[in-house]
């Protein structure tokens, strides 16, 4: 019981990042995403680029920050494959989602994110193969923390965990106290009124794409850590992510933060109370409960 | 040249039925406005329905009520129609984003329910020893295959018929009034909720048809067809064909269908040997990409809804 | 639809021809056969290169009937629809009389029950398990179209029970892969390991797709089992038994052979795989037996080892012996008879290699029959289309498995008497 609540969480704190992504974008350019958690995908996968070709290039940055199994090689990875990440979230918005947007409905934009989701798992899978790759063939043991009850957490988890939460507060100074924070939130309130008042609508697209394809990346990378990376992560994390966002409420990151521990909790809680064949059906029980109370999820508000 | 008859009749037979489905979301979407994300549910009820109760006793799990094929597809559309009641109840007050995921959630708890549960349906195995209709007096041959195609293309045109002219009812009117403005149409006295609810229902009930149709022309069902794949499926139709429009609904199923499989066929004959094996990724990149230029070209569908009534305001749009 | 286009030939040509034998002849023509098979999924693919490479292998041979034999290959993106339209268009459009696949049992069924069966065409599926097929053929209802050279979960499970006896394990928890495979193999098993006296602490159903695998590993966990048994895949099994080593769970294996995958051995480390033993079917021993095995290093550079490739190679090589027996243009139905005299027990037996092929043409063409000794075992259908065959325990090893020890096909129906 007590393990499951710890491995909830734990879990929990990448879905966080990837649903403060996702929060964003659904509120500020008002379209589900879909192609969300592809950029998880392409994260890992930059990741895995990056970290190759740093090892090639400096192999002394291939040691381990004990006891962790993150390298000084993993850890620049990260910070470039949040760039990356970054980047082709921008470029794929001027590509593909500004055009659907200057031209169709609020569900033309969900079903081109369908149709890019598509694409981008399965290039992904031409160019890297349909198989599992892993950051490192080791295995991270657990740490016994007690033995009765057994606890056991991984040093990596920990980390991501500590990671995760240092990113949030840093996203929480950055909205809270910056102009560029007030523009985001004027934006997503009324895009004509901010514009009016001078808030550049074009620059603060990129910037929340930038915002959202760099958490997207970490997440990839700190789910890779956990688990493995495969070209349909993307898929199996993308419901896991929206259920987050949907019970937190659109548009508010706080709630995309509860909303990731409450959905990985569920996740972690579910086997206890069903056979294991249902428990995939646990966090949309959960959903649909929170929603019938809260028909705006959590924090979210309604908006006309 | 009979074998390309043969397959054309196969493909239209699938297309026809895929297109039934489209015809209730599109009245659940199109007319009403509701973002329906569990498609797949109510389309499964109706397989299972159909053939659990219209098919041969099967060792350890529900079966064998041998009912008369209409009944057995009837039971399937009822099915259906109650699952669509519960769940309306339920979700029908969400908006959007939150409807569509909250009725995706169900349709991952039912198609989870079929998987595991196999006192009820066979469990992964799925459910067969189900004999089609008239098969032992018409052989399961080509002469099969068109009549049935034939069965199922009426059964087509009279469930267009029959949303033409709901839509052009007074009841189809309110449906638009609610989907535009939902306050308004609570000021001249009618009930949005009862409205949204009963549109819900009987789209919920059209899928069902489309699903027991399925089921019969494979004679077997099993959790691998309700997978969500089939809700994007017919959710693609719809908005590349044009929502709002009946025949949109059904131009955008056989050609969202016809690419689909054409695109696997051209690939397996053009493709070089060697890249072969890809050819199912590439597929699935290139089915991606007809959905997004689609959606950059013409973003209203091929045949866009014809506003004869409501006046559509300006969604709200950035940029 | 023709599916031979024999071109005329001079008759100075054709008398050259007839000089050089049948080998020149058989350039002539090219006799199409159907695949589907999912390629677009990570177990999918492999499954479809080992059916090609058979294919490469009776063309080096010098084709089946008489033509070069060219494989129609196309993806079911495991939806039935899409697997049940594909072979539609392969039958219609391409005429073939033969279709292999597909690998899950849930596209395999609607493709038998609306395409092949009312098509008279054969259908040999590598990998579809379900009991569904044998219920099927028990009531005539596949007309003797149907094969599969998946030998049926029942042998698994009972080695896997074989294992945990003789490893003097007392208890077992169960991991295995919710689909209709996995929903069998995990009954069958825990039913054989209380027939054999070991206690089964849990029995856990692992989803596909799931993002993680943590819950259901701490709770197999939690239940302190002497041993694990995996009937999973190799990318699931991969991301579970990571999980279960990293919090320390016993490194006491059993494994289906859907984990026999260099993808599995490499992703874990071959450090805690030291007391995995797996099970699988095997070869009768003879000398013949590493056939297929160092034909497929020798084309791929590893071991044939993952989920269905050795079914795939036997599928596919049955299926083109089969035409070769029952000669040029022959119906599907005709070709599925041919069957029994190609995995005939009393015939000459005939490797699972291009020579082994060749062999098997004059072999039938005098009139004879052959036992095909395959990559799967020596394989024989019973009147449903199901096989048995001898079992294997294997073990990782630094560059792929080794055997531990092999039970003959009288030893394994003996055990399995002894379960019931």
């Amino acid at each position: 019981m007590i393990q499951n609540v710890i491995d909830g969480v734990l879990t929990g704190s990448y879905l966080s990042l990837g649903a403060i992504g996702l929060t964003l974008v659904m509120h500020i350019l008002r379209f589900a995403n879909f192609s969300h958690a592809e950029l998880l995908s392409l994260g890992a996968y930059a990741a895995l680029v990056c970290d190759a070709l740093v090892t090639a290039l400096a192999p002394v940055l291939a040691i381990k920050l004990a006891p962790l199994s993150l390298t000084w090689a993993l850890g620049l990875a990260i910070v470039l494959s949040m760039v990356l990440t970054g980047l082709s979230a921008v470029v794929i918005d001027r590509l593909v989602f500004r055009r659907v947007r200057e031209r169709g409905a609020e569900l033309s934009m969900v079903f081109a994110s369908f149709g890019m989701a598509l694409v981008i798992r399965n290039i992904i899978g031409l160019i890297f193969g349909l198989s599992p790759k892993l950051y490192s063939q080791e295995i991270a043991f657990a740490t016994v923390l007690s033995f009765d009850p057994l606890i056991l957490v991984k040093p990596d988890q920990v980390f991501v965990l500590l990671a995760a939460l240092v990113l949030m507060f840093a996203l929480h100074l950055v909205l809270s106290r910056t102009t560029f924070g007030y523009s985001l939130r004027a934006v997503a309130e009324n895009p004509a009124l901010a514009q009016i008042n001078g808030v550049n609508l074009a620059r603060t697209i990129v910037a929340v794409w930038l915002i959202g394809g760099g958490l997207a990346a970490v997440a990839g990378i700190f789910y890779g850590m956990s688990h493995q990376i495969i070209p349909v992560m993307g898929r199996d994390l993308v419901l896991p992510i929206f259920a987050a966002t949907i019970v937190g409420g659109i548009g508010s990151v706080y709630g995309a933060v509860l909303g990731g521990f409450i959905v990985g909790l569920a996740g972690n809680l579910a086997l206890l109370v069903l056979p294991a064949g249902y428990t995939p059906s646990v966090p949309f029980l959960l959903i649909l409960a929170v929603l019938i109370l809260r028909p705006h999820g959590l924090f979210g508000e309604a908006r006309a | 040249m009979i074998g390309v008859i043969s397959y054309l009749v196969f493909f239209a037979t699938t297309a026809s039925i895929l297109a039934i489905a489209v015809l209730g979301l599109n009245l659940q979407w199109g007319n009403t406005g509701l973002f329906n994300g569990g498609v797949v549910a109510f389309f499964g009820a109706g397989a299972y329905g159909t053939l659990i109760l219209g098919g041969a006793a099967q060792a350890g799990h529900l079966g064998g009520y041998g009912l008369a094929y209409p009944l057995a597809l009837l039971g399937g559309m009822i099915a259906a129609g109650l699952m669509a009641w519960i769940v309306g109840l339920l979700t029908l007050r969400l908006r959007h984003d939150y409807l569509a995921i909250a009725t995706f959630g169900v349709a991952v708890a039912f198609e989870n329910l079929m998987r595991n549960a196999e006192w009820l349906a066979g469990g992964a195995k799925g459910v067969r020893g189900f004999e089609r209709p008239l098969r032992s007096a018409l052989g399961d041959g080509f002469i099969y295959n068109l009549l049935f195609f034939l069965a199922v293309l009426l059964i087509l045109i009279a469930v267009y018929l029959f949303l033409e002219r709901l839509v052009a009812s007074p009841f189809g009117r309110l449906l638009r009034a609610v989907r535009e403005d939902e306050e308004a149409a609570a000021s001249l006295g009618k009930s949005p909720a009862r409205l949204r609810l009963t549109a819900f229902v009987t789209g919920s009930v059209i899928l069902g048809l489309a699903g027991g149709l399925y089921g019969t022309f494979y004679a077997f069902v099993s959790p691998q067809d309700i997978l969500p794949t089939l809700t994007f499926q017919i959710w693609a139709m719809l908005i590349v064909g044009g929502a709002g429009n009946n025949r949109g609904a059904i131009f955008g199923a056989f050609l969202i269908w016809g690419a689909w499989t054409a695109s696997g066929w051209a690939l397996s004959r053009f493709a070089p040997v060697e890249a072969q094996l890809y050819t199912g990724s590439l597929q699935f990149v290139l089915i991606g990409c007809v959905i997004v230029g689609m959606l950059m070209w013409r973003p209203q569908g091929l045949l866009p809804e014809r506003l004869v009534v409501s006046q559509r305001g300006k969604p709200p749009s950035v940029q | 639809m023709f599916n031979h286009t024999h071109r005329a030939a001079s008759a100075g040509l054709a008398f050259g021809l007839a000089v050089l034998g049948t080998t020149a002849s058989a350039q002539e023509c090219t006799t199409k056969i159907g695949a589907v098979l999912p390629t677009s999924v990570d177990w999918g693919r492999p499954i479809a290169e080992t059916a090609q490479f058979a294919v490469d292998q009776v063309n080096e041979a010098g084709g089946a009937a008489g033509c070069q034999i060219e494989m129609v290959l196309r993806d079911t993106q495991v939806d039935p629809k899409v697997g049940v339209d594909a072979a539609k268009a392969l039958v219609d459009l391409e005429g073939v009389k033969v279709m292999l696949g597909a690998v899950s049992s849930g596209v395999s069924m609607p493709i038998l029950t609306s395409v092949t069966v009312p098509g008279g065409v054969m259908q040999m599926s590598c990998c579809s398990s379900s009991t569904a097929f044998t219920g099927l053929a028990e009531e005539g209802k596949t007309e003797g179209l149907w094969f599969r050279t998946f030998a049926t979960t029942a042998v698994q499970s009972a080695i896997g029970a074989k294992v945990a006896q003789d490893q003097g394990y007392g208890s077992v928890a169960i991991l295995y892969k919710n689909d209709d495979w996995g929903q069998d193999m995990g009954r069958m098993i825990a039913a054989d390991f209380e027939a054999v006296g070991v206690a089964v602490t849990t029995s856990i159903a692992i989803n596909d797709a799931q993002p993680s695998y943590r819950a259901e590993v701490t709770e197999a966990l939690r239940t302190q089992p002497d041993a694990i048994y995996l009937a999973l895949y190799p990318a699931e099994g991969t991301a579970a038994v990571r999980e279960w080593i990293s919090l320390g769970g016993t490194q006491n294996m059993i494994l289906a052979n859907s984990l026999k995958s260099d993808e599995f051995r490499e992703n874990v480390g071959m450090q805690y795989l030291g007391s995995a033993l797996g099970t699988d079917t095997s070869s009768p021993r003879s000398d013949s037996a590493d056939a297929f095995r160092a034909a497929y290093m020798a084309r791929f550079d590893s071991e044939p080892n993952g989920p269905g490739l050795a079914n795939s190679y036997d599928a596919t090589m049955i299926a083109l012996l089969a035409m070769e027996a029952a000669g040029p243009d022959a119906t599907g139905a005709q070709i599925a008879e041919a069957v029994a005299r190609v995995t005939d027990p009393a015939g000459t037996p005939v490797t699972a290699d291009a020579a082994g092929f060749a062999q098997a043409r004059d072999v039938l063409g005098g009139g004879g029959t052959v036992a095909y000794q395959g990559a799967t075992g020596n394989v024989q259908f019973d009147v449903n289309g199901d096989v048995s065959a001898p079992a294997v325990v294997w073990s990782f090893t630094e560059t792929g498995t080794q055997e531990v020890s092999y039970l003959p096909l009288d030893e394994v129906d003996a055990f399995i008497g002894s379960l019931r």
